[in-house]
């Protein structure tokens, strides 16, 4: 038996996810992960008018927002038979790119970069270069005051952590200047979505509002200034450090897992849906050198609740899924259920999107020698950003040449009541994976409703036939030299944008000194 | 902030186009309003937004966003943030403090969205020199269940809250 090692919470800041390691020799002999607060917003829905559930499934999380409002609206345009017009796609689609470079920005830089450097070293920058000089500056003043949020708290730098004083100082000023570009990004989704967060202007149906010429200019010029820090410092910082000093990691196939992959699809390049940025499919088993690629068939999807804190049920298909706790059942650690696809647990997100895509620049890093794992998740990440940033200068020059037909719809009013009765599943690519959504409408209500999100593809428990999930796969022989110091666990569970709980946030004081500020 | 989006998230009236640019206070309600008590923000949010406010005052739903925020937090020169606050006094109390007698991170506070939380990303802010002065209106709350309505405790309390907050608009900048 080696030495158990928890991991609680291991999201940046603070989190409802736990990770459990047994470690023998310095590796990752075995994991568990656990997702430690009861989901189940599900339950708020039966009863309502279904028109309602884009909205409420858009506050389960802060994060992803619209991709919920996303997934609902398409499972409630198949319930009612809505066809969306052409321009409503469009609509929709430049409101969800926007919160994909929001999405991986945030999350290359704020969320993930800092696991990778050696953030210290930027008190031995010795360039000349004034921005750089400045933030060598800010962060040793930091560190003088003893406040170095959001820097620190981290775990100790380790022997593949980037030490190069130019590199790092560079990294420091990207990541200052990414939280500049991640406010643009959310500024330009509110063009198009009415708002944010939580857009108002995806409906069932379509959209609700009419585009003009001078939005389509403000979200170009915007698209403009983001397209360059993709491009330029997004993109480059990720390959720069991907093939130069992380590339041991990348080599190891770090954080690799079942290479199972699922996309269900998204973003339409046509009005016809056939062509898509993300196409969906299935690998199973990845062969980098022949890649053989699956369709994708929801009834396939079953989710187990064996090792999950719910009544004991036979694996279930969302559309029957129920929220039954069982606090007390033996053998449980954790809240999140066990989607499997034809009894397999799968990887969802940029990864799995990029290799069932058969991208060249992703396809391109594995044949050098970088194996599918935590590296080649950050290189998906960024390489498929610049996709959505392409297809959004596509979708706007689309936009403008519908804006001028006679009969410019944006959306289907002629399905905007709820039908008596309707089943719907809705599809989607949230920036951190395959989402989907279950609706069953009777007597015009909604009658069940069912989520399952990316991290319940990701962070599962095990199932009936033992497989582990994904975090938990991409753990087994992970290096763990140091007990004290995990930090590979942490690189390979952040590798996957780790989202879960996505619910309360009050501000919490463990004193009660906040008493004294009591007013009324 | 776009002006497509203050003109959606937002209430602003007046606002005089040839005297200087006032002051921008930005009221933030935050919470997530399908856990009762925890969405009490959003609740005080949507009153405010029905109602006429001085110019130069936008009223922003904030949701349970965080990181998200940091366009909203950094567009205002003073922030008044409205979330529920777990300080340990009775159901539907309020709070009131500056975010500088907030007890510093990482310990003392503790924000359990998976990410960040609004008082973090006013901190964040500082990294690109945009800080506003930032007041927390907090409600303790009574229930964090599921569910869509706030307790009698905390309802009974939002004519309070806001006139507490229309109070700290008028109140002078230390600035």
């Amino acid at each position: 038996m080696g030495q158990k090692i928890v991991v609680d919470p291991i999201t940046r800041i603070e989190g409802h996810l736990k990770i459990t390691v047994e470690v023998e020799n310095g590796k990752v002999k075995d994991a568990w992960s656990s997702g430690t607060m009861a989901r189940g917003f599900e339950a708020i829905l039966q009863g309502r008018d279904p028109r309602d559930a884009p909205f409420v499934t858009s506050r389960f999380c802060g994060v992803c927002y619209s991709v919920h409002q996303m997934a609902s609206v398409r499972a409630l345009d198949k319930a009612f038979g809505a066809k969306v017009p052409w321009g409503g796609t469009l609509l929709r689609n430049l409101a969800m790119g926007a919160q994909y470079i929001y999405d991986h920005i945030l999350h290359f830089y704020h969320l993930s970069a800092l696991d990778y450097i050696d953030i210290m070293a930027v008190a031995a920058y010795k360039g000349k270069d004034k921005g750089l000089n400045a933030v060598k500056d800010k962060v040793v003043g930091l560190v003088k005051a003893k406040d170095t949020f959001p820097l620190t708290p981290r775990y100790k730098p380790d022997e593949f952590s980037v030490t190069d004083p130019d590199m790092v100082t560079s990294a420091v000023k990207h990541y200052i200047d990414a939280l500049t570009m991640q406010a643009k990004a959310r500024n330009m989704g509110a063009i198009f979505g009415g708002r944010q967060p939580h857009y108002q202007s995806i409906v069932v149906g379509g959209f609700t509002q009419l585009p003009d010429v001078n939005q389509v200019a403000r979200f170009r010029t915007m698209l403009d200034e983001l397209s360059k820090f993709v491009n330029d410092v997004y993109i480059a910082d990720v390959l720069a450090f991907g093939t130069g000093p992380l590339f041991p990691l990348a080599k190891i196939g770090l954080g690799g897992g079942h290479y199972n992959y699922l996309a269900y699809g998204a973003l339409e390049l046509d009005n016809t849906g056939e062509s898509l940025v993300f196409p969906p499919g299935v690998i199973v088993g990845l062969n980098p050198k022949a890649i053989k690629v699956d369709r994708f068939d929801p009834n396939k999807i079953t989710e187990s609740v064996k090792y999950g804190w719910y009544k004991e049920n036979k694996p279930q298909h969302p559309y029957n899924g129920e929220q039954v706790f069982d606090l007390d059942k033996k053998g449980a650690y954790s809240f999140v259920k066990a989607p499997r696809y034809n009894g397999k647990p799968m990887e969802v997100g940029p990864l799995a999107r990029m290799l069932v895509a058969k991208n060249p620049d992703v396809l391109g890093l594995v044949a050098k020698g970088a194996k599918p794992g935590v590296v080649a998740r950050h290189a998906a990440r960024a390489i498929e950003t610049r996709l959505v940033v392409d297809a959004c200068y596509e979708w706007l020059d689309e936009l403008l040449s519908e804006m001028t037909k006679p009969g410019f719809k944006i959306h289907d009013t002629a399905h905007w009541e709820p039908p008596e009765t309707g089943i719907g599943a809705g599809f989607y690519e949230a920036p951190r994976g395959a989402l989907g959504h279950w609706v069953k409408i009777k007597d015009k209500k909604i009658e069940n409703y069912q989520c399952v999100v990316p991290s319940t593809w990701n962070a599962s428990p095990r199932c009936e036939k033992k497989y582990r999930g994904q975090y938990e796969e991409s753990l087994i022989g992970a290096p763990v030299p140091d007990p004290d110091n995990p930090i590979n666990v942490v690189r390979i569970i952040r590798s996957f944008d780790p989202c879960l709980a996505c619910a309360i946030h009050l501000i919490d004081p463990k004193s009660n000194e906040i008493k004294k500020f009591l007013v009324e | 902030m776009t002006r497509q989006n203050q003109s959606d998230t937002s209430k602003r009236l007046g606002g005089g186009s040839n005297a200087a640019p006032p002051k921008r206070i930005v009221i933030l309600g935050v919470g997530n309003m399908l856990l009762s008590d925890e969405g009490v923000g959003v609740h005080v949010a949507n009153k405010l937004m029905e109602m006429s406010l001085p110019p130069g005052v936008e009223v922003v739903e904030g949701g349970t966003d965080g990181f998200g925020l940091m366009n909203v937090v950094t567009g205002a020169d003073r922030l008044i943030v409205v979330d529920a606050v777990k300080g340990g006094a009775a159901p539907g109390s309020i709070y009131r403090f500056d975010i500088n007698d907030a007890p510093a991170y990482p310990d003392m506070y503790k924000t359990s969205v998976h990410q960040i939380g609004i008082l973090e990303v006013v901190h964040l802010s500082e990294l690109i020199g945009k800080t506003p002065e930032t007041t927390i209106i907090g409600v303790e709350p009574k229930s964090l269940d599921m569910g869509m309505e706030l307790s009698p405790e905390v309802k009974a309390k939002l004519p309070k809250i806001i006139e507490l907050i229309l109070e700290e608009i008028k109140r002078p900048s230390k600035h």
